[in-house]
């Protein structure tokens, strides 16, 4: 098959540059690794500095792309391989994931997910929730089929005795899908620094310290709990502390850049617990508040005002305290040096952000940079190219960045990608 | 297999959960209920997100079957989801515009959090209302304005000349307005830039070459806009040279000024010894690879002091001339001053250099080495709060420093560097004459923060770098590429979709009394033509603000899908009781 561009990733920098594209008249194939399309951002609570419910308004930009005739959105599916053609354009082997069901057939009743017998981690709640074995990724994802997990499926054959169109396909096995493009926009996103990078502040191993992006399903709507509940015994938190810079600006953690988002993030979600639990202490620990941008800074002052602590300290250790407790051990950077112990009965660890996916990965010359991102060499001008001719990149696939700059780097990248295309037609 | 007798209107009501944003607060079950016992209401039904492809899918499968000719969804503001729904309705084969959207969110759940009877009573007479207004709806459809392929662009800085030739890479023709002698912009000011280090002369030498050999662009300097007519696809501005531009849209890339100091903070103005960092940058620019010199005086030691005209408090710093202090971040001060630094220290290792802030915000790519790089140089940071601003005094600086608890320390200073923010142009009568928003902070208004920040409520217009929020050059050439792809959308056909909820006048009734003429605003929507002696309506200018209807005693004037009689049905369903 053929299309103007391939379009690497379908959160929310794929989906803007993705519908930009097709408004302006081109075909885009829209590649996206896991079941649904919306990435990160369909998965948060709320949005800084707005307060918008992130499925408010996220649902509306992936209904778009998913119905716009111009865009093919393929889910579950992984680009292996794209080799670069003489004439300047793109052979990309892609290759769709068995879903185990047939997709033409399902008509989403969710029967097979009432019927089967085995629970397994919700990846998309983070682990803080279940799922069933076969299921639809979570309430509002687009497609709405159901994925089986193999390795956790018993196969006892109950899904399929359940489904009415007959439609599961235990023998389904991965197809390959070969597409010719004109260009390429790489918009793989990012992942958390890892959890337990710094074993000192138990991640992973302390159940009541619990990750930025565990923090946002608490928050969410129709979240894992459908209220703040701390995860080892389903205490209401009434002290809850964010450890800010807890993956970044940290050379040993071979993470020494600022990860641009966590300070605002960390202010909402302390700003929207405060507003499910009017009683319960919240504080902040950091060493810069980095609300740089439009509306930030009135955001932070107004959680000031709402009686969030924010200390300057560094957090040294936390460790487990008692009843599920956690202590964590801080030295402030104002007023006293003293190490001292804090009781908090919750608390996030501000995870900053790593590239999702190495572009090196697919044999490109597509260079990085020291920090692990996708190269932009003609930066501060053209942040959308990189060092492949035709191939470019926008939203975290770049650096770390926050949704309103990943929205501003999509449209320049679809614009830049379509001028790539205009040079090719003339 | 239609059921539907054609002058029967059919109604489908949705009760959106909003996953659980509506549903926590608001009965949604009794809601739905409650209006499946109107008449004319033939489907009912409750869902926890109707936004979802699975909820479009719900609507599109109700009028396929022939049940329901007319829709009602409460759910969100219409502001997130009244396009989304009126495009599932196209997709059903039925007219968009039969379509209601009640807002029983914002309007009822939020509001109402403590009162779920009576949020649920709200939202009920809401949706009544809804039901009401649409059984009365015609067919209407879109209006269609014709597109002019050409572009305004107004400023002519690195945001502009990146925008401009972004669209003349399409095809499309370009006025490039520059209101000073040059293009350029703020980039003349520059010397390296953070984080490459690359020149700023070379880069705007590159862009400006670029822009000159494209025949598409037509650059006017020394020039501003002075009138302002027409509508989206079709605008008209008048240049102070007399000549005028047809444009199909226009790019804002206005800019920035530096804030100045007000009179006397930190003795600015007064001690020869304190500068600021436009002014310091302009002096590195001018004296590469030289020893520091200010005053004819050789320096020794420098002090930055952070956040000038920039996280300003109400009762600290004085307000700005309209009264109001500059309550935001500008973004790229820290980074610039600490670019500056380095590029002193590397000059000069033995300046002493002394960095008071509040936060250091080194947030972008490749900044936090900056930093970093700094404090490698031997640069001492010391950290003030806003309540307790530096004091300049003769040859020194003193600080309460909260890094040290509070202690107060007085810092040698022969030169003291005010890090100035930045604050919106001078575009005051541009913005009035084009009636463009204003956030709080002065800087343009976008249409959405977070998902619409280069697109502006008023069609046509699209902001470009720094007249939206202070950003650094490569974020402003990312938002002027973000702006003309939008441009590049919309100027893509030959004409543009308006709504068609503008004003309509019934000939018959009008009496000619000319009552409507004096209350429109935007010209050219309303006017008497001089043969019939008649009011007549140009539907593409007319932005439906119904002033003219509620002037028109004969009744003749009303509002597409706003009419009289629909605004009656409503405040009648809105006003009965809903049963406990």
């Amino acid at each position: 098959m053929k299309y103007d561009t391939l379009v690497i990733g379908a959160g929310i920098a794929g989906l803007q540059a993705a519908l930009d594209l097709a408004e302006q008249g081109r075909q885009v194939v829209l590649v996206e690794k896991n079941p649904s399309i919306g990435g990160r951002m369909i998965s948060l609570s709320k949005v800084y500095p707005t307060l918008d419910c992130a499925s408010c308004i996220t649902t509306p930009r992936m209904a778009s792309v998913a119905h716009h005739p111009n865009i093919t959105t393929l889910t579950y599916t992984e680009v292996k391989q794209v080799i670069a053609q003489p004439d300047g354009t793109y052979h990309a082997h892609i290759s769709k994931k068995p879903r185990f069901i047939e997709e033409d057939k399902c008509i989403g009743c969710k029967r097979c997910e009432e019927v089967c017998p085995v629970y397994i981690r919700d990846d998309f709640e983070h682990n803080l929730g279940a799922k069933k074995a076969i299921s639809i990724p979570f309430t509002n994802a687009i497609p709405q089929f159901p994925v089986l997990t193999p390795d956790q499926c018993t196969w006892c054959g109950a899904c399929a005795n359940a489904c009415p169109v007959d439609c599961i396909d235990y023998l389904q096995e991965p197809r390959d899908i070969f597409v010719e493009v004109g260009a390429v926009l790489v918009a793989t996103g990012f992942e958390l620094t890892p959890f337990n990078a710094k074993p000192q502040y138990g991640g992973g191993v302390l159940p009541n310290v619990i990750t930025s992006l565990q923090g946002e399903r608490l928050l969410a709507p129709h979240g894992p709990f459908g209220r703040v509940l701390r995860p080892s015994d389903g205490k209401v938190p009434d002290s809850i502390a964010f450890v800010q810079c807890a993956g970044s600006r940290d050379a040993s953690l071979g993470v020494p850049y600022c990860s641009r988002v966590c300070c605002m993030y960390a202010i909402k979600q302390a700003m929207l617990l405060s507003g499910s639990l009017p009683t319960a202490d919240i504080t902040i620990y950091y060493m810069d508040i980095r609300a740089f941008g439009k509306g930030y800074e009135a955001f932070y002052q107004n959680a000031k005002a709402m009686g969030i602590n924010f200390v300057k300290a560094k957090v040294g250790r936390i460790r487990a305290g008692e009843d599920g407790n956690v202590f964590l051990r801080i030295e402030r950077q104002e007023e006293s040096s003293q190490p001292e112990e804090m009781n908090h009965d919750l608390v996030i660890l501000s995870l900053g952000m790593k590239p999702q996916w190495n572009p090196k990965t697919l044999a490109w010359d597509m260079e990085t940079d020291l920090d692990g991102f996708v190269k932009s060499p003609d930066a501060p001008m053209d942040p959308a190219t990189t060092t492949c001719a035709g191939v470019y990149a926008c939203g975290t696939a770049t650096g770390p960045k926050d949704i309103v700059d990943t929205i501003i780097e999509a449209g320049n990248a679809a614009m830049v990608v379509g001028n790539h295309l205009a040079r090719g037609n003339a | 297999m239609s059921n539907l007798e054609p002058n029967e209107p059919h109604v489908g009501v949705y009760i959106c959960h909003c996953g659980g944003n509506i549903s926590d607060v608001i009965d949604v079950k009794r809601v739905a209920t409650e209006l499946g016992l109107h008449p004319n209401v033939v489907i009912s039904r409750e869902f926890p997100f109707m936004c979802s492809d699975a909820g479009q899918k719900l609507v599109i499968e109700d009028i396929r079957s022939g049940k329901i000719n007319r829709v009602v969804i409460a759910a969100c503001s219409p502001m997130l989801h009244e396009l989304t729904f009126r495009k599932t309705l196209q997709r059903a084969a039925l007219n968009p515009f039969l379509y209601e959207h009640v807002n029983i969110r914002e309007q009822a759940s939020w509001v109402h959090k403590g009162d779920h009877e009576g949020a649920t009573q709200k939202a009920i007479r809401l949706a009544r209302a809804g039901v009401e207004k649409i059984l009365l709806q015609d067919e209407l459809e879109e209006i269609q304005a014709k597109a002019t392929k050409h572009v305004l662009v107004i400023g002519g800085g690195p945001a502009g000349l990146k925008a401009a030739l972004n669209m003349a890479a399409r095809n499309l023709r370009v006025t490039l307005v520059e209101k000073s002698s040059r293009l350029g912009g703020h980039l003349h000011e520059l010397d390296t830039l953070y984080p490459s280090g690359e020149s700023a002369s070379a880069l705007l030498a590159k862009l400006l070459a670029q822009v000159n050999e494209s025949p598409l662009i037509t650059v006017v300097v020394g020039t501003t806009v002075t009138a302002w007519d027409g509508f989206v696809g079709n605008f008209t501005a008048t240049l102070s040279s007399g000549a005028t531009v047809n444009a199909g849209a226009v790019i804002m890339a206005t800019g920035y000024d530096h804030v100045i100091p007000a009179g006397g903070e930190y003795n600015y103005g007064g001690d020869p010894r304190v500068t600021t960092l436009p002014k310091l940058i302009e002096h590195l620019k001018t004296s590469a690879g030289k020893p520091l010199v200010w005053n004819g005086v050789p320096v020794k030691s420098v002090a930055f002091i952070h956040c000038v005209g920039s996280r300003q408090t109400e009762g600290v710093h004085a307000p700005q001339a309209d009264g109001k202090v500059n309550d935001y971040c500008s973004r790229v001060c820290c980074t610039a001053a600490l670019h500056s630094i380095n590029v002193l220290k590397a000059r000069q290792p033995d300046l002493d250099i002394y960095d008071l802030y509040r936060d250091i915000r080194t947030y972008g790519r490749g900044h936090e080495a900056i930093y970093e790089q700094a404090s490698k140089n031997g640069v001492l940071f010391f950290r003030f709060t806003e309540d307790a601003q530096p004091e300049i005094r003769e040859h020194t600086v003193v600080v309460k420093d909260i890094l040290t608890w509070g202690e107060e320390v007085e810092i040698p200073a022969d030169l003291v560097v005010l890090v100035t923010g930045i604050k919106q142009g001078a575009v005051g009568e541009l913005i009035d004459m084009m009636k463009l928003p204003v956030s709080s902070d002065r800087f343009l208004q976008e249409a959405h923060p977070k998902l619409r920040p280069v697109e502006v409520a008023n069609n046509g217009f699209f902001l470009a770098g720094n007249c939206q929020a202070p950003m650094d050059l490569v974020e402003s050439s990312a938002a002027a590429g973000a702006a003309a792809s939008k441009i590049a959308a919309l100027l893509s056909k030959d004409y543009i979709p308006l709504d068609p909820y503008v004003a309509r006048i019934d000939s018959e009734k009008c009496t000619g009394c000319e009552a409507c003429i004096p209350e429109c605003s935007y010209t050219g929507a309303l006017f008497m033509n001089e043969g019939t002696k008649k009011a007549e309506v140009n539907a593409a200018l007319c932005k439906g603000c119904g002033a003219c209807v509620a002037v028109c005693a004969p009744r003749a004037l009303d509002l597409a899908g706003w009419s009289i009689a629909q605004m009656e049905a409503m405040v009648d369903a809105m006003v009965t009781e809903v049963p406990a």
